[in-house]
């Protein structure tokens, strides 16, 4: 038991999962903190992204290192088109703007119902996978995919390099000054509808991309997404609606508790487990665990 | 007084409208779709509309009520039934109700979600260790009788919700969606109003969930639970309109017609039709069916 | 008030107007109805059934129609409607076939749920159907009368099946990992007992959830305790994180089951060579010789959609077609007739022939597929298979 549990295989499988959680609720992170819109169309992103590397590499041989440009580019343009089309319409109206919470819902809800089928009448619902990176290799007794390892590599790259535009470029400044002080960073000069537009444009990119990471592993199919908004969101809550940083840390948390909980306890606890963790966490403190700011 | 008779006149033409159709399955099918979702957002709104709580969980309650149901139709009589599968949510909701209502605005919503699945996964783990595999349910009955019962349900779900929003106790819900801090500063107990209103949306849900399975004859946690009853029902009440009691009415009406319709007409688009026009109404109708109505009314006169 | 009734009226209208656009269609064709799960959780599965749908639709209509008692033929139509994965949609779609669309004929749903939720109905209406994707023991609390079911994987001979070919190939110990849906769930109860009868050592049992995302911490355990078998009662989704994460343990087991999953095309498309030597569930395979018209459809299947057929879900749905069109030939569209036509007579199918006690087949024997050289072969049993079990050499 004590072996299963120091034995790397643990840890590797826990932090490839944990960047995956990491990098999709980044995503969904970004949109939130910056403009206050419960994206559950954010799976439907990751379901993109996946059958874009399926359709490169199986009709074009393209491999899904370059489909990662293709799905964050073809995201980024969903996003704006979203933004553009859609809420900054919503969000200029202040009768909608009022119950910001509810109407995003719902139009998010439009929209993942018509990217699933839209996905489903253009691809059909048949199961897709292909292979790419598939070979093994042993590492100091751990087991490694090479696309697995890949996956972590580029999941948890791009989360840190988000983070450190964030920190260190002046317009993750004026981002972060949104998310945290919104009328401030208006008096201070920020634009912040282009922020707003970068933003959703930058979440949505980041969500694509996790989906290309997906299809190396997962069966890809129009209905894929929703499981991974779902995590998306219980990763934000647990770290904090709004704060980037902690959201990335609860991705490998999360990680860590799904592998590691099963090894303690048994599997058919995970998704108990899983909600469990979630309810409380909002009950308890909604702030989220690794947040110390104050409630609003 | 004003909202009642229009909004009873839309449940009783319901009911008139009911009793020649139960000879055709077709539409007593659609009846009982329409009758359930009435039900259903009507009793969302006790909550959600009066307090401005969004709940995107009231798939647990719907799922409560059909569990308890189906365990329980072989062993009583059907209305105890019922009254059993109405009251158990209530419980529920009475036990989770003052720490779950003290989470605000987007946690709340997302709150309601994460205890609906919650429960959903607890209750799957108590299925697959009872060795049960799904029920099959052989003792229903009639689908008229169970369209009678529906329609009681939608009826009692409208009076109610009336009621709660034309007493002084709405009017306590009314000034917790407006400003919550000032009205428990103005002696509001605003924590006892909440979880009334909680229990109160919980116990037709878990009847209405428990008719449903009835219909169906087949229960599975996976299915009874099903989130998309949660999104269903806001999606209604909004699409509806939440300033009035007819709001729901016109959102399930409106909703369950556009879907036969779409269901028929373009059966591979439907969804995204759908979807379509789901986004077209947050933006173009944001007051719901029920303020536009009212807008023709007023231009009108 | 007044407005309202009106607005009521209105929406009443509208309904009424849809309502006759079913029954003005000429009486030419042959018009046959259906559910299937377009949307939801069960849409990746339906195309293994929907395409077999349209295959024959295709056969039939090029050989001239459907032949109905006396010669004449008459092509087929098919009405259908997207179930959202949701049975309690199945029930109204079939009213709604029966009373508004007034189909000639009806074909089956997706999944187990809706065929039990089904069968109430079409007894209420008498309307005869024969099933296909639905495998429980439940199905046999379902009074005999109007509908019928064509797989033989069902979990209680499965069960004592999958032991006895354990026992057959000298495996001794097993690992169980069942997915917590009812399915895996139920032919988990049949498999343990059985294995105990054959004096097979149970090492690991565990339940897994559906929306489970690395089994690594399962799978390492496994590993630990060296089972000749490891049996992973998959869902498809389950069956592809199961074999990759397998794989990249390198679990030693001579004897692999993911339950369902592996005899979709898709699954063999991500695992190539790796997925060699895993078994799963079918009784059917496009490689036997044994049953002349399977090739036939086999072929017929590749050629119109670039893939494989499913070897359990496409190969039933399919049974289902043929023995609904035999029985027509012989009784009509008449249900009473038909349903008598089906319920006493013996069919040709790609499975061999089929004849029903009550709602089952009493004529397929359960059986087991394995992937050797990326081909699904049946291994199991005796009597019906293409190729001998082969140890898992390796991924």
């Amino acid at each position: 038991m004590v072996d299963t549990l120091l034995s790397g295989q643990l840890l590797f499988a826990a932090l490839v999962s944990g960047s995956l959680y990491a990098l999709v609720a980044l995503g969904l992170n970004l949109v939130y903190g910056t403009l206050r819109l419960l994206n559950i169309a954010h799976g439907d992103l990751v379901m993109i992204g996946a059958y874009v590397a399926f359709w490169l590499f199986t009709l074009l041989a393209v491999p899904p290192v370059v489909a990662l440009v293709v799905a964050a580019v073809l995201c980024a343009v969903l996003g704006w088109a979203v933004y553009a089309g859609l809420f900054r319409r919503m969000l200029a109206k202040p009768a909608l703007a009022r119950r910001v919470e509810a109407n995003s819902l719902i139009l998010f809800y439009g929209i993942s119902v018509i990217l699933q089928n839209s996905a489903a009448l253009a691809f059909t619902a048949s199961p897709r996978a292909y292979r790419w990176l598939d070979t093994v290799i042993t590492w100091g007794g751990v087991s490694m995919t090479l696309n697995r390892l890949l996956t972590l590599g580029v999941a948890a790259g791009l989360c840190l390099g988000v983070l450190a535009f964030l920190r260190f470029h002046l317009f993750g400044w004026g981002l972060r000054a949104v998310i945290q002080r919104r009328e401030a960073a208006q008096v201070v000069g920020v634009n912040i509808e282009r922020v707003q537009l970068a933003t959703i444009c930058a979440g949505f990119a980041v969500a694509g991309m996790a989906g290309v990471l997906v299809s190396m592993t997962e069966q890809i199919t129009p209905f894929m997404g929703f499981p991974f908004t779902i995590v998306a969101f219980v990763v934000i809550i647990v770290g904090g609606l709004g704060n980037i940083g902690a959201g990335v840390l609860a991705g490998f948390a999360l990680g860590l508790v799904e592998t590691y909980g099963i090894a303690l306890t048994s599997a058919g606890y995970r998704s108990i487990l899983i909600y469990g963790i979630f309810v409380a966490v909002l009950m308890v403190r909604p702030e989220g665990l690794f947040t110390r700011a104050v409630r609003t | 007084m004003k909202g009642i008779w229009p909004t009873a006149g839309v449940v009783l033409a319901g009911l008139a409208l009911a009793a020649p159709l139960s000879g055709n399955a077709y539409l007593t099918g659609v009846a009982f779709q329409i009758a359930m979702w009435i039900a259903l957002a009507q009793s969302w709104s006790m909550l959600s509309a009066t307090t401005g709580y969004v709940s995107l969980g009231h798939a647990v309650f719907y799922g409560i009520g059909g569990y308890v149901a189906v365990l329980l139709v072989d062993a009583a009589p059907f209305p105890l039934v019922l009254l059993v599968a109405a009251l158990a949510p209530a419980v529920f909701a009475a036990v989770i109700g003052l720490p779950v209502l003290r989470v605000r605005g987007p946690y709340f919503v997302i709150l309601t979600y994460g205890l609906s699945e919650l429960v959903r996964h607890g209750v799957m783990r108590i299925e697959s260790a009872l060795g049960s595999f799904g029920r099959m349910i052989f003792s229903a009955p009639s689908p008229e009788a169970l369209l009678w019962w529906m329609v009681a349900l939608a009826v009692a779900a409208t009076l109610g919700a009336w009621a709660v929003r034309h007493s002084r106790f709405g009017a306590g819900l009314a000034a917790i969606r407006e400003d919550e801090v000032a009205a428990e500063t103005l002696g509001v107990p605003t924590a006892r109003l909440k979880l009334l209103a909680l229990i109160a949306s919980a116990i037709i849900p878990g009847a209405v969930g428990g008719l449903a399975m009835m219909r169906t004859g087949y229960f599975e946690p996976g299915q009874a639970f099903d989130p998309v009853v949660s999104f269903t029902i806001v999606t209604m009440a909004l699409v509806g309109g939440t300033d009035s009691v007819r709001g729901p009415v016109m959102g399930a009406i409106g909703f369950a017609l556009l879907s036969e319709l779409l269901w028929s007409s373009f059966p591979q688009l439907y969804m995204i039709v759908l979807g379509a026009a789901l986004i077209g109404f947050v933006l173009f109708v944001p007051q719901g069916l029920s303020g536009l109505v009212d807008r023709i009314a007023g231009r009108r006169a | 008030m007044k407005r309202r009734t009106t607005l009521a009226g209105i929406a009443l209208g509208a309904l009424m107007a849809v309502a006759p656009l079913g029954t003005a269609w000429a009486a030419d064709p042959i018009r046959i109805g259906y559910a299937i799960a377009r949307t939801g959780i069960f849409a990746a599965a339906a195309p293994s059934q929907e395409n077999p749908y349209a295959l024959w639709q295709e056969q039939v209509n090029a050989a001239g129609g459907m032949e109905l008692p006396g010669g004449e033929r008459r092509p087929v139509e098919f009405v259908s409607y997207d179930d959202q994965s949701n049975p309690a949609n199945t029930v109204r779609i079939y009213e709604r076939l029966i009373t508004q669309d007034k189909v000639d004929l009806l074909a089956a749903p997706w999944g187990t749920p809706m065929h039990l939720a089904l069968a109430p109905v079409l007894q209420r209406y008498k309307f005869p159907m024969v099933g296909n994707t639905a495998a429980s023991v439940q199905l046999r609390k379902v009074a005999p009368g109007y509908i019928w079911f064509v797989t033989s994987a069902i979990p209680d001979s499965m069960g004592a099946e999958m032991a006895a070919m354990l026992k057959a190939n000298g495996m001794k110990s097993v690992a169980v990992l069942a997915n917590e849906l009812p399915y895996a769930q139920e032919f988990r109860s049949f498999l343990l007992p059985a294995l105990k009868e054959q004096g097979i050592e149970v090492l690991v049992d565990q339940s897994y959830p559906p929306d489970a995302k690395d089994m690594t911490s399962l799978l390492v355990e496994v590993k630990g305790k060296s089972p000749d078998a490891v049996l992973a009662l998959t869902y498809p989704a389950d069956a592809f994180l199961f074999t990759g994460q397998a794989r990249e343990l390198g679990l030693a087991s001579p004897f692999v089951l993911s339950l369902i999953g592996p005899t979709i095309d898709a699954y063999r498309k991500a695992f190539g060579g790796a997925a060699d030597g895993i078994v799963s569930s079918a009784h059917w395979s496009g490689q036997s010789d044994m049953w002349p018209r399977g090739k036939a459809f086999f072929d017929a299947y590749v050629a119109k959609f670039g893939e494989e057929p499913d070897a359990l879900d496409s190969a039933v749905t399919w049974m289902s077609m043929e023995i609904l069109q035999q029985a027509v030939a012989k009784a009509g569209l008449d249900h009473e007739k038909l349903r008598e036509a089906i319920a006493t007579g013996t069919f040709d199918t790609i499975n061999g022939p089929v004849k029903f006690d009550g709602v089952q087949n009493a004529m397929t024997p359960t059986g087991f597929v394995q992937i050797q050289n990326g081909k699904i072969e049946l291994v199991w049993p005796p009597a019906i298979k293409t190729a001998d079990f082969k140890p898992k050499q390796g991924w």
